[in-house]
């Protein structure tokens, strides 16, 4: 039910917002150096000049039945559109969950246990530089590294998976690594202080009194009493991937769907805003009731009714 | 490309053939195009992402204009005219669309009349106002009969919106444009790449040289250039900046063609508003920039410095850039004649999109600041620069560059955004569309130009520079654009 509520919530925001910003998509198609009356004519075939609830409220009866519309832009329709640049920000985006989980778990907990020595100190400071430099620019050096100067990969562009999976993983691994970098950093310094707070529980102190191994301390006493906030942390940043896939994607040339989010919002094509951002504001609720159900399998005491 | 260590040396030299293929190994290029096009129907926008591609290589129009800013037959072998309002075109034989249909003229007529037709949305019905009527006289002969002597009517003709294409393809123009040009389209990948294949029944024989030409769309200036120093690239003809052009210029792998373009770049003042309303304030303004230290300052020094509307590529061109010099102690004195002894304070309103008119408005504000004006700058997105600046000219000072041939008409339109309404300028210029002869309509030309300097509507500032950087090694790329166009048809790698 709050899943509903939530898109049709947003659906009607955007919906509005994007209508109401300055800015006609007439305008933008015709452009500056053709006529004013031309511009008129097409916003009219658009139906641009029709009520925006009316609008809406067509726009909604449309989308129950599965039609997003028609991409002014590229006319075709929104739904197939959003289809074809899946393929590339989802496993972009997955790839870089898994740079993010596979560094920032790791380092996390070895900074912890490693608590104000050099270790901690040094994965601290390289988390920091991790939190400060932004993504656009990681990618801009990544590039030059590794596609300049050791040309081992392409500078951009998407290879797509029919060549194979091989080159379609190349081609996203630097973009993956540069949108995973600041999440990365942010979720090394969740995870360090909360198995600092799970190591100085009771519970740790008398499992190692008891003699328990270390491995097992920190596997199962520590870490999974850790995972709740940690998981709460990777949750809202799977959300914030998406969004910096719109600049890295920009960057490495990628034809996915934060480019088609950014060129339709430039172009004001509504319809392909509307959509891309039903499609990830859907995507965000769902991660959201996923990280709601990790907490039951991580923590039997947690009960939905 | 997967190569290590010792082996780079090796993928270096395979690299090197792929950029210098050998004489009858396919050729190919990759182009940068920093815009993706917002559909391919030429008909339908003006962008010129959409010209880039498919002006001239999938789609021509019945005459042309060449690489020199000349107009020359092209689907018209040759055309005639006794009186300057009937034109009669005798169409090349043998020519065929990308679809194995001969071109006839009733798929001119077809085409024309459809831009003239205010239902097809056509982004510039003006240019086909003055045609009166169309009459196809055989499969090959076609002729106009324009309602008065219109000089401009071949140029129209030449134009991007004036493309011939099949009758049967007009639905999909918009994402499969059918044309007779030198390439075909092969795919076009959303967001990604455009692919054009070469057309091997071109009615030009030898061409086109190119046996695929690939266009990459690479938004960011600085990928594009690390794309194009990691060999992905074969070319970037619009995405690099004046920035990259020194440290490109000094690498050898590289070359750097600058050239002339119809853009010109201006700061437009709303003659409208106070105190803008004032001649003497425009002139004040006109007086206080120093135009060689913009093109310095704001374009590391390319660019031509302008003096009126009318560009280098023009036949009309007269240099006026030493006509309003740079004087601040006479711009400090038109503004105390004005009413305005201590400056007055300005909004510069720009859209960062166009990354030239940031920069140049900087220079612009630093340098006003000596005569008084105080100018902060307001940085506003395309789609509201279009909607408040050029639509509803909800500005006092703005800054862009104008990149369509032959725009003086836009001074004589009082309702375009500069807002410049001068009787003997509007008549002078309808004047000048009914004059054919050369002499006379160059003394018109040269009339216009005078009288805008004097009324100074808007800053002539610079033509943004034609800047394309290849691999060395591609031959034919045009210097200059005297359309906004990008001809590829002769392009080819050295052998």
């Amino acid at each position: 039910m709050a899943f509903v509520a939530t898109l049709f919530f947003v659906s009607g925001l955007v919906f509005v917002v994007v209508r109401v910003l300055p800015g006609d998509p007439a305008l933008l198609i015709i452009g500056p150096e053709g006529s004013p009356e031309a511009a008129a004519r097409l916003r009219e075939a658009l139906g641009l000049n029709r009520p925006i609830p009316l609008q809406y409220v067509e726009w909604l009866t449309n989308a129950l039945q599965g039609d997003l519309g028609v991409s002014l832009q590229y006319d075709l329709p929104v739904g197939r559109l959003i289809a074809s640049r899946l393929p590339v920000t989802l496993p972009l985006t997955l790839m870089a969950a898994l740079f993010m989980a596979a560094t920032a778990l790791p380092v996390g907990l070895y900074a912890a246990r490693r608590h104000r020595r050099a270790g901690d100190y040094l994965a601290m400071a390289v988390s920091q530089i991790g939190v400060a430099v932004p993504g656009f620019w990681a990618g801009l050096l990544l590039i030059l590294l590794f596609s300049v100067h050791l040309g081992w990969v392409q500078s951009g562009g998407f290879a797509g998976w029919s060549t194979g999976l091989w080159p379609g993983v190349r081609s996203l691994l630097l973009p993956a690594v540069a949108l995973g970098l600041f999440q990365a950093a942010v979720l090394v310094r969740a995870t360090r202080s909360s198995v600092l707070d799970v190591l100085r529980e009771d519970y740790v102190r008398t499992a190692r009194a008891k003699g328990v191994s270390e491995l097992s301390v920190i596997g199962k006493h520590t870490l999974r009493n850790a995972l709740i906030p940690i998981v709460t942390v990777a949750g809202v940043q799977l959300g914030q991937l998406m969004a910096g896939a719109i600049i890295l994607e920009s960057v490495f040339a990628l034809p996915g769907l934060g480019r088609l989010a950014l060129g339709a919002i430039t172009a004001r094509d509504l319809p392909v805003v509307q959509g891309v951002t039903l499609f990830v504001a859907s995507s965000i609720v769902l991660i959201n009731f996923a990280v709601d159900l990790l907490y039951v399998v991580l923590d039997p005491r947690i009960r939905y009714d | 490309m997967r190569h290590f260590g010792s082996l780079r040396p090796l993928a270096a030299l395979a690299l090197g053939l792929l950029v210098s293929p050998a004489a009858g190994a396919a050729q190919n290029l990759v182009v940068q195009s920093a815009t993706e096009p917002p559909g391919l129907d030429l008909t339908a926008t003006p962008a010129s992402a959409t010209a880039v591609v498919v002006f001239y290589n999938v789609q021509e129009s019945l005459v042309k204009v060449d690489r020199h800013g000349k107009i020359v037959p092209w689907l018209a072998e040759r055309w005639h005219t006794s009186d300057n309002k009937n034109y009669t075109f005798f169409l090349k034989r043998g020519v065929r669309f990308h679809n194995g249909r001969e071109l006839r003229a009733a798929d001119v007529k077809f085409v024309i009349d459809r831009a003239m037709n205010p239902e097809t949305k056509h982004p510039y019905p003006g240019y086909y106002a003055a045609i009166g009527d169309i009459i196809v006289k055989d499969d090959y002969t076609i002729t106009f009969t324009l309602k008065g002597t219109t000089a401009n009517f071949l140029l129209n003709m030449a134009r991007q919106g004036s493309v011939v294409y099949p009758r049967e393809a007009v639905d999909t123009l918009k994402s499969e444009p059918i044309g007779t040009g030198p390439y075909k389209l092969a795919e076009w990948v959303r967001g990604d790449r455009i692919v054009l294949v070469k057309n091997p029944d071109y009615h030009v024989k030898g061409l086109p040289k190119l046996d695929r030409v690939t266009y990459r769309f690479i938004p960011d200036p600085n990928a594009a250039l690390a794309a194009l120093k990691a060999g992905d690239i074969d070319a970037a003809m619009f995405g690099l900046g004046p920035e990259h052009v020194p440290e490109l210029q000094k690498d050898p792998r590289f070359q750097v063609i600058i050239g002339e373009t119809t853009n010109d770049v201006i700061m437009s003042m709303n003659n409208s508003r106070k105190p803008y309303s004032d001649v003497r304030v425009r002139r004040a303004i006109t007086h206080g920039i120093n135009k060689p230290e913009v093109v310095k300052g704001a374009m590391f020094g390319l660019g031509t410095v302008l003096g009126t509307n009318v560009d280098p590529l023009n036949p009309y061109f007269v240099d006026m850039s030493g006509a309003m010099p740079y004087d601040p102690g006479k711009a400090k004195k038109l503004l105390a004649e004005a009413g305005y002894p201590n400056g007055f304070e300005a909004v510069l309103r720009v859209a960062p999109q166009y990354y030239y008119t940031v920069r140049t408005g900087e220079v612009l504000a630093a340098q006003l600041q000596k005569i008084g004006v105080r100018i902060k700058i307001e940085q506003v997105e395309w789609g509201q620069w279009l909607s408040r600046v050029w639509k509803d000219a909800e500005y006092e000072l703005t800054i862009i560059g104008h990149a369509e041939a032959w725009d003086i008409a836009n001074y004589a339109n009082p309702k375009y955004y500069f807002r410049y309404d001068n009787a003997d300028f509007q008549k002078l210029f309808t004047e000048s569309e009914i004059t054919v002869d050369h002499k006379a309509r160059r003394e018109l030309y040269v009339r216009m130009q005078k009288k805008l300097v004097e009324d100074a509507p808007v800053v002539w500032l610079y033509i943004h520079p034609r800047l394309a950087v290849t691999k060395k090694g591609v031959q034919g790329i045009w210097q200059d654009l005297p359309l906004p166009a990008f001809d590829l048809s002769e392009v080819a790698w050295a052998k």
